[in-house]
């Protein structure tokens, strides 16, 4: 057990960091990231020799926080339909370039997103990003395509307009 | 600059570098982690009664009698930032606990006084409405969700011999009150009955109409 503790920890402090970022970029709030990939290591405590085994376990983690965020927002949006934190959660406080790009980004459809967040962030190749979001290779590239082209062609706009300064 | 100029690695790097340059908050303390997974864990086992945990909704502690177990302990920490010193009485404890949170523990058999309990935890900073025998709430529960504000830990069982004396104690509940924003509270319910003791912990709206009920509202919710 005590090796078990030692080998959650090291893990928790590792991945504490690109996991909340790759969250952070499918959510669009820091706020509510971290307490999802907080409510996710949790569970990967929990369940931590099935997640040990795992051939990504950074992508269980992430992949946790995103369902959990899910039915966090499912039931926010019914119990608080008047407070407008659908409005509040998008959180970037950060200007030019980065807006820009963090704006497309969080207007991309969730699965382009989802894919770009675990290329980007925990470095996954494209079978097992297929592997962990149960779909084919294929359409991982698909949405990696798409997703890129977006934000290429915003990001071309953005730096032409500061160019033109 | 032509689209095609931007080859896919570097419209990533793009993306990695402007999520990285955001400020993100630190890791938490991994005994947190596990102490929040202990928690869930002990709310889907049925030991604790939580009826929607996690957001927004109230957390309820179902405290039963049954057969003994291993008493928990209450730790407090000498360096913590708090400066009020640790409440000891007969029917709870209030303590500074690590990273500026603080515990809180009610003993089954036993009736706190809610004005000692809410005292006890204003000197800790934290604003509560404490009612015994009731439950109170608002009709708006304020963001955060009392998930993020009370973390439950220990066993969810609290045992109570036949003599009515109890033998072990409830694991302390630790209240981060740095997360109860301004004009917020948290309202605490309990009942210490002699068999079945029970906690509700809810985030209320300050001065605020409460709506109070013999028995904790759960609302709408069946958790997660």
């Amino acid at each position: 057990m005590s090796r078990e503790k030692t080998e959650f920890a090291e893990f928790f402090q590792a991945s504490w960091e690109p996991c909340l970022r790759a969250v952070v970029a499918s959510t669009g709030s820091v706020q509510l990231a971290e307490d999802q990939v907080a409510e996710a290591f949790a569970r990967a405590w929990l369940s931590w020799r099935k997640v040990r085994s795992h051939p990504a376990p950074r992508a269980w983690v992430v992949r946790t926080a995103l369902n959990v965020g899910s039915s966090w927002w499912r039931r926010r949006r019914r119990e608080l339909p008047l407070l407008g934190h659908d409005a509040e959660a998008v959180s970037y406080e950060v200007d030019g370039l980065d807006a820009a790009l963090l704006t497309a980004l969080r207007h991309l459809p969730d699965r382009q997103r989802e894919v770009i967040a675990l290329r980007v962030f925990l470095d996954l190749d494209i079978d097992t990003i297929s592997a962990q979001l149960g779909i084919a290779p294929g359409t991982v590239r698909a949405h990696l395509s798409r997703g890129v082209a977006t934000l290429r062609h915003e990001l071309s706009l953005t730096q032409a307009m500061e160019a033109d300064r | 600059m032509n689209d095609n100029d931007l080859h896919d690695s570097a419209v990533l790097s793009a993306v990695r570098d402007s999520i990285s340059r955001l400020p993100t908050p630190k890791a938490p303390q991994v005994e947190a982690i596990k102490a929040r997974g202990r928690a869930r864990r002990l709310r889907r086992a049925g030991g604790l009664s939580v009826v929607a945990a996690g957001a927004c909704a109230a957390l309820v502690v179902g405290l039963t009698g049954g057969a003994p177990a291993a008493r928990p302990a209450l730790q407090a920490s000498p360096r913590s930032v708090h400066h009020a010193t640790a409440v000891h009485l007969v029917a709870f404890t209030v303590a500074a606990g690590p990273d500026g949170t603080t515990t809180l523990t009610l003993y089954p058999g036993q009736v706190a006084d809610p004005s000692a309990v809410r005292q006890a935890l204003a000197e800790h900073g934290i604003p509560a409405l404490v009612t015994a025998g009731e439950f109170c709430r608002t009709a708006v529960q304020p963001a955060p969700g009392v998930g993020d504000v009370v973390v439950l830990s220990g066993p969810g069982k609290i045992q109570i011999p036949a003599n009515g004396h109890p033998t072990a104690r409830p694991g302390p509940i630790v209240i981060n009150g740095s997360k109860i924003p301004s004009g917020v509270e948290l309202s605490i319910g309990y009942r210490q009955d002699p068999q079945e003791n029970e906690i509700s912990f809810t985030l209320i709206v300050a001065n605020a109409p409460l709506t109070c009920t013999s028995i904790p509202d759960h609302g709408p919710h069946t958790g997660d």
